[in-house]
Parts: C-alpha cells; sequence; structure tokens
C-alpha cells in the first residue's frame, strides 16, 4: 500500500520530536527558541521530506535543519559578532569558581559549542563521526571537545569541601 | 591500551569500544572508574534531558499540516490563474528554478549555519572588498547587517551577508567574479531567490517572502 509522504513523515515528528526539542534547546538555552526553532525546521522539513533519497539518513538530517534553522534565527536576532575559536576557551580557568553546582547547572555554564557535541551523542545517539559531519569539523576535534566537557563538567560537579566542625555559617 | 589511554577513551565516548572492554577486564582501578563513570554518565543524561513542553508534538502536526493544506492550496490557486491567463506554456514559469539562484537557496539551506559559525570580518574589510561590486554602505542603507563573511560558493568565492530588513531576514551572496548576462530566479522549500547583475559580479538575494527578496533586489541596484 502506498503510503503518503505526510504520513511518513509525521511519524517521524512523532518518533523525535522530543529529542529535536532537547537538542533545540541546549543550542538555544531557552525552551522558547528552542521550540520555534524546531517548529520552522519542521516545516521546511515537511516541505523538502519527499525529496529525501536516503530516508535512513532521516534523523541526522532532521537534526540538521533544526540547527540550520536555530542559526538562522540566531543571525537574525544578535548582532554582528567576530568569530570565537571554541576549542580556545579555557574551560578550567572559567569555570573553576563555580564547583559544586547540580548537573543542569553545569551544563548551562558550559559554552554552546561543548555541550551541543554531549547532547548530539547522549540524547541523539550519533557517533563522533556523525557528530563531525553535522558540525562541519573532524572527528578528532569532536573527541576533544567531548573530552573537555566531560572533564569540565566533572569539577563543576565535584561536591564542594566539607567545612570543619563549628566553622560552619549556620 | 593503559590507563590513561582508557579514561581518554572514556571521557570522549559514552560506550565502551571491544580494545577498552580488553583491558578494563584485567584492571581492577580502570573497572572501578568505569563503574564511577556509569553513575556521571547517568547524571548527565538526566542533565540533558530537559522536560518538553505539554503538547509540544501535537503543536508541531497541527502546524505541519495547516501549512502543507496552504500551500497545496496556494499552488492550485495559481495553477488555476496561470492555465486560465497563458495555458499550461507559461506554467512551467511559476516554479522556474535558474542554476545559479537554485545554488544560492541551497546554500542557505545547508551551508549558511556553517558560514555563520566561522565567524564575521571585519566593516572596514568588508567595505573594501566589495567596493567595486556592491558597495557595503549600500548594504547598510537596506537593513541591518547582522553577518558578513567570505565564503566558498558555486566555484569561486562569494560574501555571505546576513540583513535584517524590517519585514523579514535576507541572506545576500555577493559573487564579484560571477558575471551574469541576466537576472535568475528560483523557489524551493519554502525559500525564493533573485540573482541580479551588478557593475562587477552579481548578487543572489534568498529570503521566505518573495515580495520582500523582490524589494531587496531592487534595492541591491541602487
Amino acid at each position: 500500500m502506498h503510503t503518503a509522504p505526510e504520513s511518513s513523515f509525521e511519524h517521524l515528528v512523532r518518533t523525535y520530536a522530543g529529542e529535536l526539542y532537547r537538542y533545540a534547546y541546549w543550542l538555544a538555552r531557552d525552551r522558547q527558541l528552542a521550540e520555534d526553532a524546531v517548529q520552522e525546521a519542521l516545516l521546511r522539513g515537511w516541505r523538502a521530506y519527499p525529496r529525501l533519497r536516503d530516508r535512513g539518513a532521516a534523523k541526522s538530517w532532521l537534526f540538521a535543519i533544526v540547527r540550520n534553522e536555530f542559526y538562522r534565527q540566531a543571525a537574525r536576532d544578535a548582532p554582528l559578532a567576530d568569530a570565537v575559536d571554541i576549542d580556545a576557551i579555557d574551560l578550567a580557568d572559567e569555570r573553576a569558581s563555580h564547583a559544586g553546582l547540580e548537573m543542569r547547572e553545569a551544563l548551562m555554564a558550559l559554552p554552546a559549542g561543548y555541550a551541543e557535541p554531549l547532547a548530539l551523542q547522549i540524547l541523539g545517539g550519533f557517533s563522533c563521526a556523525e557528530i563531525a559531519a553535522l558540525l562541519a569539523t573532524t572527528e578528532g576535534a569532536v573527541m576533544t571537545r567531548l573530552t573537555r566537557a566531560r572533564h569540565a563538567l566533572r569539577r563543576l560537579v565535584a561536591p564542594r569541601p566539607v567545612r570543619a566542625a563549628g566553622g560552619g555559617a549556620r | 591500551m593503559n590507563c590513561l589511554d582508557y579514561r581518554r577513551a572514556l571521557l570522549g565516548s559514552s560506550d565502551e569500544s571491544a580494545a577498552m572492554q580488553a583491558h578494563r577486564v584485567e584492571c581492577a582501578a580502570c573497572t572501578a572508574f568505569l563503574a564511577e563513570h556509569a553513575g556521571f554518565e547517568a547524571e548527565l543524561r538526566r542533565g540533558l534531558e530537559v522536560p518538553i513542553p505539554g503538547g509540544l508534538e501535537q503543536r508541531l502536526l497541527d502546524r505541519g499540516r495547516g501549512r502543507a493544506r496552504t500551500d497545496r492550496r496556494r499552488f492550485l490557486a495559481a495553477a488555476g490563474v496561470a492555465a486560465a491567463a497563458a495555458g499550461v506554456g507559461l506554467f512551467a514559469l511559476l516554479d522556474r528554478n535558474d542554476p545559479l539562484a537554485l545554488a544560492c537557496i541551497r546554500f542557505v539551506m545547508l551551508e549558511e549555519a556553517k558560514s555563520i559559525m566561522m565567524g564575521a570580518m571585519p566593516r572596514a574589510e568588508a567595505v573594501r572588498v566589495l567596493a567595486d561590486s556592491l558597495p557595503f554602505e549600500r548594504i547598510e542603507r537596506i537593513g541591518q547587517v547582522r553577518h558578513v563573511a567570505p565564503c566558498p560558493f558555486n566555484g569561486g568565492t562569494a560574501y555571505h551577508v546576513v540583513l535584517a530588513v524590517p519585514q523579514d531576514k535576507v541572506t545576500l551572496l555577493v559573487m564579484p567574479d560571477a558575471r551574469l548576462p541576466a537576472s535568475e530566479s528560483a523557489s524551493y522549500d519554502g525559500l525564493y531567490s533573485r540573482v541580479v547583475p551588478l557593475r562587477k559580479g552579481s548578487v543572489g538575494i534568498v529570503g521566505a517572502n518573495r515580495a520582500v527578496v523582490a524589494s531587496v533586489a531592487g534595492a541591491v541596484r541602487g
């Protein structure tokens, strides 16, 4: 039986809506911006889906459209900015004073360029090679960012030192 | 593989490879590290799994279905007007897709995000490189420049400009070396594109609103 392209696409939306929203959230760090990016991306996807040749790649295709849509919106809304070299940010120096955070707070403290590959790996289930293709970088660079991100998170969520008896504020 | 290799590899990946597993079963310290790491990974997953807004899936589906119906109605209305006015021969003009104009749309769909992520060029440099083709000051009179940078495009170099105009956002691709005998146009996936000749080279304009694209295409010619 012939299945209409819209029906197949609706199945994709039902399957991946949550993952796409969470991915967009870690790009935008804002619920409304994340939902807007997913809405616009899926509208584009809806129209383009009948022409998608490799249906097996639909998941990474959807993530790529969401990413593209987020940066399109960000470029529309944000002022002109010079390039930031994400790999040159010293996570240790920047975040050392914030140890003891909850994991979500720690993730919010990470630059988006580090949280994004984590979200793609853990939420999206993508391999380093797939993430590298999505981010238009090398597999080695992805591995480095994932390692640095986890190191930084471990420091950030590390328990605060226990104070000596009698020295507490309470 | 030694302990350091094992731990580095584990921090870059949430799973163990066969080589990692082979090391770990022989190493009590790395076995303990893995157990601690598994707890960290579970906590990390919980941190990433932000709550999904209620009704999100249905909102996405409803909006998509509504847009699909609107697109079909618009298409049928346009087809009716075209058929009545000019017959089947001119009907193809409704969806004219010239190659350079289509390449501009493909850039916006597939390459724009990457270009923006690579960062912007200084304004003074943009003023200098665009002086002979499309003066940067003219672009700034049309709208607010959000991004400008060189980028590889269509076998050469183009200058990618993201421009916020009052009604929308448009993308310009200024191609100083692409000479064009006449204007081109295309539409694809809800995006519209016009490429117009300049004194030197040409410029592609891409946006989601056909009228805005046409308006900017008129404005860039001065």
